[in-house]
């Protein structure tokens, strides 16, 4: 290995790397058309953007040579030196396992390359999680140290933090970890209780306070922290502000305690973060003073598409494990890949497979456009999305392995457990489903606006007009929002899927219309509409992926396109009758509308703290 | 009490239709008249009068010599030899079957058993009530033709019957299969006992559960254990503490704790604590009270802590911090509302309240106990020391409080020292002014 090694850190050091960046800045230079409208925004108002999700994102082939040329020893690495049951057994990943992560280059994948990073775009980046995601600790302690740790020093920092910090962050010398959870405060920031006070020298901050479920927090040597401070607002009030901190270990007073035990990712080291005067010179805050909020918000943001990748490799990986078992065990004289409802799982695997790897790559290709879009309802909804398959694949592939996916003598049931924190780190996917859903509607709400007031006032013409719309979709109209047809973006092989996605679209657009109509503002209490909201977009956004990607993969004649176009129609049907049920359920007087019921139901529950059922055997007399 | 009343409705209800099914049977033109007119013909002068005449309230027959014991009296008085207990009881009833062969003056004893159920502790008693069931010969009163079921059979007997049905209703003993068995034996299938029997088995599995607020039917004897359940029974947050500030320094006293060393018990939760922390240090709060709680058969007194409702010039407007949320937006930028289509509030008139910030129940209401119940609240609520407290303490909470003297509660606040605590208050609202 140690050749391999060698090999890959030629390879990334000298020059393949070098021309990839450049690669990428000539390519971003080369278009120049204004960044469009982000896509997912667009679908509230019952729109599809082509331009921006049609033709499914290309890498060159220059690029992708360079790519595959660390793929393959990364992946050798992976499954030959990485001994993942002894890091989940010891709670550690081995030293020498982490060298050999720095040697490779792993600690500094986006840092740009002036910095000694690797610098790859975020396509770049999705491929290699492909990889990582083969081992959750390593993964997570990777995840935590570039995508969030320092995160904030590439996005916020000064050139001088940069170049004091990000060159021994990329080689792996330093680690960097994310603090900003704290005992009393997950994603409510205004309850942050560290605190940084200005130094009568004013040179520095004193920080105090206490950080909990830090990953990397035992192990790193830079920290990217926020605490509250004072801030002299324009009118002169004093207001608590967060701001953001670069704190280094050797800064003093900063300890922390051991790590915790967890139920998955126990290689990864989590644990109490402790600033007890800790001073931090005023050249080490992160963006300005007080700006630490939308500092957080940016990075939290920024990081969520790489999920997709990184468990679709997992996935791929476990697919061929359990197929591997399903096709050599025998029942009843037939092998268990037989049977239905085996075969069943696996499509449903490959299928989820599919549409998160589309998903991913068609968002990590949109960051990639030039101009800084705005696509973090996209990665939210990839995080989601991707969060939930892997949980429900990785335990239907238990479901085939039977008795064996149970055992701690298979690597099974590790998946399982490191799968579960998906749904709840990097925000829980009900905080990101809100988060979609109210951002979406902000934007469909804003450019309705002026609709919805002379709905409201009564404007005749107006009233007519949407009253005659009503009847006419009630009525059955055909939906073209042009995706298919002579010069459609997508495939004829897909045309019926691209069919269904632009009625669903159609309606989801109007749908969003009378809920807006119905609550306004005040949509934001009425977490279940939203969540279905969420939902529905999500799916959107899935069928949009797949009928890209397959249309693509049939165009340019792709190996096994056809099992391609299988997979996006399946996926596309079975989301489209999903949303068909949920818009119903969106409607006030559906039967499906179980809302008030389900409210009923929990209130008295909580109320009681308790199942409050009788018991089955229970008797009045 | 909820459950009181539903058994209230329940006998309402069952008497209607005992009307209406009487009235049904013998076609008689109004509801009532056949069931009272031929036990006018039955009375028997020593069990009824007008009023109760299922149950005679008193041990002496009204219209007998005021000292004159009631036929049977002597089963009773013999048992008296030993305690008043169970097995006595049922050796009282199981010797009426055995001196009387011929069971007779069977309706007088059970009438003069149901009497004394409640000296002897069984009267929620179901098997009790099974064996005086069973002291009724068998097969005798049960109708035998269609004209005999028509006419109430053995009017006195089933009366009796449903006598000790109504018994058992009003203890909300809920009568079993073998009640059921006995019945069918003794009345038959088509006798009013038995209607009765179904209506209760009806009625009882529906009004059973009906109170949400159940109070154990055995109530603790210990004050503080009292005083904890009325506590928790006032406070529906399940999240609330209960302290004891102090436990009552005699033990042995039941009832009337000590007055040096009285209990205190309070209840607080962590919204009132927070509401507490952040009142407004210069508005004072008021102890108020005592008020009363009635448990079951037992009152208890309570007092509360509370401020004024603040005028609505000083109420701070909740607003939603700019930035709060790191991951979601917790207002939408939208200049319209929820439509009046999905406005589902009501036009409700509110008169709202001042904030409630503690509860507590002490042994003597008098000012220097309710003071240690706001010096042990400083413990938990810091921001206490810095609030005047103002004790309204009334001197007597009227009627209730003279009603209850009889009963194992403290006896009530003396009513002189109403003067004084309210010279208290009315010094302590001079401080504040």
């Amino acid at each position: 290995m140690g050749a391999g090694v060698l090999f890959l850190r030629q390879a990334l050091a000298a020059r393949p790397c070098r021309a990839l960046v450049a690669f990428a800045t000539s390519r971003r230079l080369l278009r120049t058309s204004p960044p469009s409208r982000a896509f997912a925004k667009q679908l509230f108002l019952g729109k599809i953007e082509k331009k921006e999700v049609f033709p499914f994102p290309e890498v060159s082939q220059d690029e992708l040579n360079e790519i595959n040329q660390f793929v393959g020893p990364l992946e050798k690495f992976f499954t030959e030196e990485v001994d993942s049951e002894r890091i989940d057994r010891e709670g550690k990943i081995p030293n020498e396992t982490l060298e050999k992560l720095k040697n490779l280059g792993l600690f500094g994948l986006q840092v740009p390359e002036e910095y000694g990073g690797l610098g790859l775009s975020n396509t770049m980046y999705a491929r290699l999680g492909e990889i990582i995601g083969l081992d959750g600790s390593i993964a997570v302690t990777l995840a935590a140290h570039q995508a969030i740790g320092l995160k904030g020093i590439i996005l916020a920092g000064n050139k001088e933090q940069k170049a004091k910090y990000l060159p021994r962050l990329a080689s792996g010398e330093h680690i960097a970890a994310f603090c900003l959870t704290e005992a009393t405060s997950g994603s409510d920031a205004a309850s942050i209780k560290t605190r940084a006070t200005l130094s009568e020298d004013k040179k520095h901050y004193i920080l105090n306070g206490s950080k909990i479920w830090i990953t990397n927090g035992g192990i790193a040597n830079v920290f990217t922290v926020f605490a509250k401070t004072q801030v002299v607002d324009s009118d002169g009030s004093v207001k608590d502000k967060i701001t953001a901190f670069i704190v280094e270990r050797d800064f003093g007073g900063v300890t922390n305690g051991k790590p915790e035990d967890k139920l998955g990712i126990r290689g990864s080291n989590t644990c109490e973060v402790h600033f007890e005067n800790t001073k931090v010179p005023i050249e080490n805050v992160l963006g300005e003073v007080g700006g630490g909020f939308k500092v957080a918000m940016n990075i939290l943001n920024s990081g969520r598409f790489s999920m997709g990748s990184l468990v679709a490799g997992m996935l791929k990986k476990l697919m061929e494990m359990t197929a591997a078992y399903a096709c050599t065990r025998k029942q009843f004289n037939r092998n268990l890949s037989e049977y239905g409802l085996i075969q069943e799982k696996f499509a449903l695997m490959a299928q989820k497979t599919y549409v998160m790897e589309s998903m991913a790559y068609l968002t990590a290709g949109m960051l990639d456009q030039p101009g800084f879009p705005d696509c973090s309802i996209e990665a939210a909804m990839v995080k989601v999305f991707s969060s939930e398959g892997a949980w429900q694949c990785v335990s239907e592939a238990l479901q085939v392995l039977g008795g064996s996916g149970y055992m701690r003598d298979y690597p099974y049931e590790r998946l399982l457990r490191d799968s579960r924190i998906l749904l709840i780190f990097e925000g829980t996917n009900e905080i990101l489903r809100m988060y979609i859903a109210l951002t979406g509607l902000q934007h469909a709400g804003r450019i309705l606006t002026a609709r919805i007031n002379e709905l409201k006032r009564g404007n005749v013409t107006t009233v007519i007009e949407t009253v005659s719309q009503r009847l006419r979709d009630s009525l059955g109209r055909t939906v073209d929002l042009g995706l298919t047809g002579k010069l459609g973006a997508v495939h004829p092989s897909v045309a019926d899927s691209a069919n269904k996605l632009e009625e669903n679209v159609y309606y989801f657009g109007r749908t969003v219309e009378t809920l807006l109509l119905r609550f306004g503002k005040t949509i934001v209490e009425e977490q279940m509409v939203l969540k279905r909201v969420a939902n529905i977009l999500i799916n959107l956004y899935g069928m949009t992926a797949v009928l890209s990607r397959a249309s693509r993969s049939i165009r340019v004649g792709l190996r096994n396109h056809d099992h391609e176009v299988l997979l996006a129609n399946i996926f596309c049907a079975e989301a489209y009758y999903q949303n068909l049920f949920t818009l119903s359920q969106l409607d006030k007087y559906s039967p499906e509308n179980l809302d008030e019921q389900i409210k009923k139901v929990s209130q008295q529950v909580l109320e009681k703290q308790a199942y409050i059922c009788a018991h089955p055997l229970d008797r009045t007399s | 009490m909820s459950w009181a009343q539903a058994i209230l409705l329940a006998r309402g209800l069952s008497w209607g239709w005992g009307g209406i099914c009487g009235a049904a049977l013998t076609r008689a033109p109004f509801s009532q008249a056949p069931l009272w007119a031929p036990r006018g013909l039955h009375r028997s002068a020593t069990a009824c009068n007008s009023d109760s005449w299922l149950v005679p309230p008193s041990p002496e027959p009204p219209k007998g010599p005021p000292k004159a014991p009631a036929p049977h009296e002597e089963l009773f008085t013999q048992a008296l030899g030993g305690t008043r207990d169970k097995a006595n009881f049922v050796r009282a009833v199981q010797n009426f079957g055995q001196h009387n062969v011929y069971k007779r003056g069977h309706v007088d004893f059970i009438y003069l058993a149901l009497r004394k159920m409640r000296e002897y502790g069984v009267e929620r008693d179901l098997a009790v009530y099974n064996l005086l069931l069973d002291v009724f010969p068998k097969e005798v009163f049960r109708p035998r033709s269609i004209f005999q079921s028509m006419f109430i059979h053995y009017p006195r007997q089933q009366e009796c019957g449903i006598a000790v049905l109504e018994q058992m209703e009003s203890h909300g003993v809920m009568p079993n299969k073998e009640t059921e068995f006995l019945l069918l034996q003794i009345f038959g299938r088509k006798s009013y006992p038995m209607l009765k029997f179904i209506r209760m088995k009806l009625w009882f599995s529906r009004f059973k559960n009906i109170n949400p607020f159940p109070v154990p039917r055995d109530l603790p004897q210990d004050p503080v254990d009292l005083a904890k359940l009325g506590l928790r029974h006032m406070e529906p947050n399940l999240n609330a503490t209960v302290t004891i500030y102090q436990m009552p320094s005699s033990k042995d006293s039941t009832g009337a704790a000590d007055p040096t060393e009285p209990h205190i018990v309070g209840i607080q939760t962590p919204d009132q604590q927070a509401a507490l922390a952040h009142h407004n240090p210069a508005r004072p709060i008021f102890v108020e009270g005592p008020f009363s709680l009635w448990l079951r058969d037992k009152c208890v007194y309570y007092h509360i802590l509370r401020a004024d409702l603040l005028p609505p010039e000083e109420r701070e407007v909740e607003e939603i911090p700019e930035e709060w949320n790191l991951y979601y937006p917790m207002q939408l930028d939208l200049d319209y509302g929820r439509s009046g289509w999905d406005d589902y509030e009501f036009d409700i008139q509110e008169v709202e309240e001042g904030p409630v910030f503690a509860i507590c129940m002490a042994g003597a209401h008098d000012q220097a106990t309710l003071a240690k119940w706001i010096q042990g609240l400083q413990e938990t609520n810091p921001a206490l020391a810095q609030i005047p407290v103002v004790f309204r303490l009334a001197g007597s909470t009227g009627e209730l409080l003279g009603s209850s003297s009889g009963l194992e509660d403290p006896p009530p606040p003396p009513p002189e020292g109403q003067e004084e605590e309210e010279d208290n208050q009315q010094r302590q609202q001079q401080g504040q002014s």
